[in-house]
């Protein structure tokens, strides 16, 4: 009986260390920024890299986040203080009763930077147009993510009901393998992995759709929840004056937004190298979230329909 | 020596042909690579410490979610072995919970727990307490009933019949529980860190997915291999050399 006791004893003794570190963190006014492995939170990125959340009084911190989609849930429960969610992710998750705010503005749509993402079909699916994509399976990061729903938004402007067409899953590093095997007959993808596709002849480009959406509107913003925004005003000034300084040499160095993001993505620098950062613009406006809201509802997306988009950015 | 080489063979037969299709082939997947590069990035990333912080992280929590749900599955095993009235009473609900994948609790936990050790270790400890709770209340019933008789005729007190007679007879099919929830929480703790919580293998395999290596994303697949296969032979030594025969009577039947 011995063994036992020591064994339960040891057990005890384990969970219990194993608990210990949780009850210390969270009590510091440290920030920690969660974002997912794109060129988006550059500024952020770069702000830290570079010290300029140091040097306005801030103790913050990147993190890699694995999914988007996690980011609301990351913010509600404390884990991280600032997340940047695609507008499509944080609209859903306020409308699902998330009581989140915009504290900033991440990366925004611009010409220079649309043919970083593309749909792209097998060279023999026949898919020319918008029009051919009825029936076909179309493989998309994410149902419902940044580039799937401007996708459909796309298909909306030529005619096409995004109904129509079969969405599936598909994570960007396999996007290559199952275009290949024919398991779908269109990817919608962006960077290094468009890239790879294109050069190995895997699939070709049918449109550039960013193209033909207006410019300065927003891919990640950078969000957190009401009341940490209410709660640490002073931290929130600091931190969007430390944005609109590091946007500045996003936008003029992107060399050295790619070693910002290279340390937090671990995205080999010899990939980043031959990627467009996205343009950064730290501000957020209700404009900007209007329009996200009005693609949205197109597709059916929000229960409702009309949600008070000023109240959603932080004062 | 003969048979291990013999053994090998075929595994090294594989690797050679895997090694010499990927570099023939010029393959442009993201999510294969030469065995050669995987070996190298398992040495590169054994060697910074990442790879040996990450496996800490996951085994720790493993190991937390496995003794905590252990311990939980084991007290109520025993408690519904012992008082049939106790287990009929609750059947309905356990049955009724036990379905639930362990994974689908991830969003819940990621909510109401946020990132880190407690949220990993509590999914896990859910997925454990089944197979402890099942088998120990089944290695209960599976008692010789003369052993209780016996108990009974030596007027021995409750808890005596528990510690001298139920808990011996019924621990070697306990320690299989044991081992089969052990291999289940590595699993659950490597899927809680592919689908939410960032720290652990499981992590290092997503990060090194998006990051586009599919050579650091392999080395971290074997690595894993590796440390499961490496936790089941630590187990069943333990159950050996810690519990000698008792242990192994049952198993061997």
């Amino acid at each position: 009986m011995n063994i036992l006791k020591s064994a339960i004893v040891t057990a005890a003794a384990l969970a219990f260390t194993a608990l210990v570190p949780f009850a210390a963190a969270g009590a510091a006014d440290k920030i920690i920024i969660g974002c997912t492995a794109t060129t988006d939170c550059a500024s952020a990125a770069v702000a830290e890299k570079e010290g300029i959340f140091e040097k306005n009084g801030l103790d913050a911190h990147m993190l890699l986040i694995g999914l988007n989609s996690n980011i609301p849930a990351a913010l509600l429960s404390n884990s991280i203080q600032i997340g940047g969610p695609t507008p499509s992710v944080f609209l859903q998750a306020v409308d699902g009763g998330l009581d989140l705010v915009a504290v900033a503005g991440a990366s925004v749509s611009d010409k220079s930077t649309a043919d970083t993402a593309a749909v792209v079909a097998r060279p023999d699916s026949g898919i020319k147009t918008a029009k051919d994509f009825v029936g076909k399976k179309v493989g998309a990061p994410g149902i419902g993510a940044f580039l799937q729903v401007l996708f459909a938004q796309w298909l909306i402007q030529n005619g096409v009901d995004p109904k129509q067409v079969n969405f599936v899953e598909v994570t960007f590093p396999t996007m290559n393998d199952v275009l290949k095997s024919g398991a779908v007959d269109a990817v919608v993808t962006a960077g290094p992995v468009m890239a790879n596709m294109i050069n190995s002849k895997t699939g070709v480009v049918v449109s550039h759709y960013l193209e033909e959406l207006p410019d300065g509107k927003p891919q990640v913003m950078l969000a957190a929840t009401r009341s940490w925004a209410d709660a640490h005003p002073a931290q929130l000034a600091a931190f969007r004056k430390s944005l609109d300084e590091a946007a500045k040499i996003v936008n003029s160095d992107p060399d050295k937004a790619r070693e910002a993001l290279s340390g937090f993505t671990k995205i080999p620098m010899k990939v980043l190298n031959t990627i467009k950062v996205s343009v950064s613009d730290p501000k957020i406006t209700k404009e900007q979230l209007d329009w996200w809201v009005d693609v949205m509802n197109k597709q059916d997306m929000l229960q409702k329909k009309t949600p008070d988009t000023a109240a959603l950015i932080a004062k | 020596m003969n048979r291990a080489a013999k053994a090998l063979a075929v595994p090294a037969l594989l690797l050679v042909a895997a090694e010499i299709a990927t570099r023939l082939s010029g393959t442009t997947s993201l999510a294969v690579a030469p065995p050669s590069s995987v070996a190298v990035a398992l040495l590169a990333a054994l060697g910074d410490g990442t790879m040996l912080a990450a496996t800490r992280d996951t085994l720790a929590c493993a190991f937390g979610g496995l003794f905590v749900g252990g311990a939980i599955g084991l007290v109520l095993g025993l408690l519904f072995g012992l008082v049939r009235p106790l287990d009929r009473l609750m059947e309905l609900t356990v049955e009724a919970i036990r379905p639930i994948p362990s994974v689908a609790l991830i969003p819940i936990g990621m909510l109401s727990l946020g990132f880190g050790y407690s949220f990993e270790i509590a999914i896990v400890a859910f997925a454990c307490v089944w197979t402890m709770l099942i088998m120990t209340r089944a290695a209960i019933g599976g008692i010789e009933p003369r052993l209780l008789e016996v108990s009974r005729a030596l007027r021995l007190s409750t808890l005596q019949r528990i510690f001298k007679i139920v808990i011996p007879a019924a621990l070697p099919r306990i320690i299989v529980a044991f081992r089969l929830a052990a291999g289940f929480a590595l699993v659950v703790a490597v899927t809680v860190e592919i689908a939410a919580n960032p720290q652990g293998m499981g992590y290092g395999i997503l990060i090194a997915q998006q990051s586009l290596s599919p050579q650091l994303m392999l080395a971290y697949l074997l690595w894993i291999g590796l440390v499961g296969y490496g936790l089941n032979v630590l187990l069943s030594l333990a159950q050996q050399r810690l519990l000698g025969r008792a242990a192994m009577g049952e198993v061997r039947q």
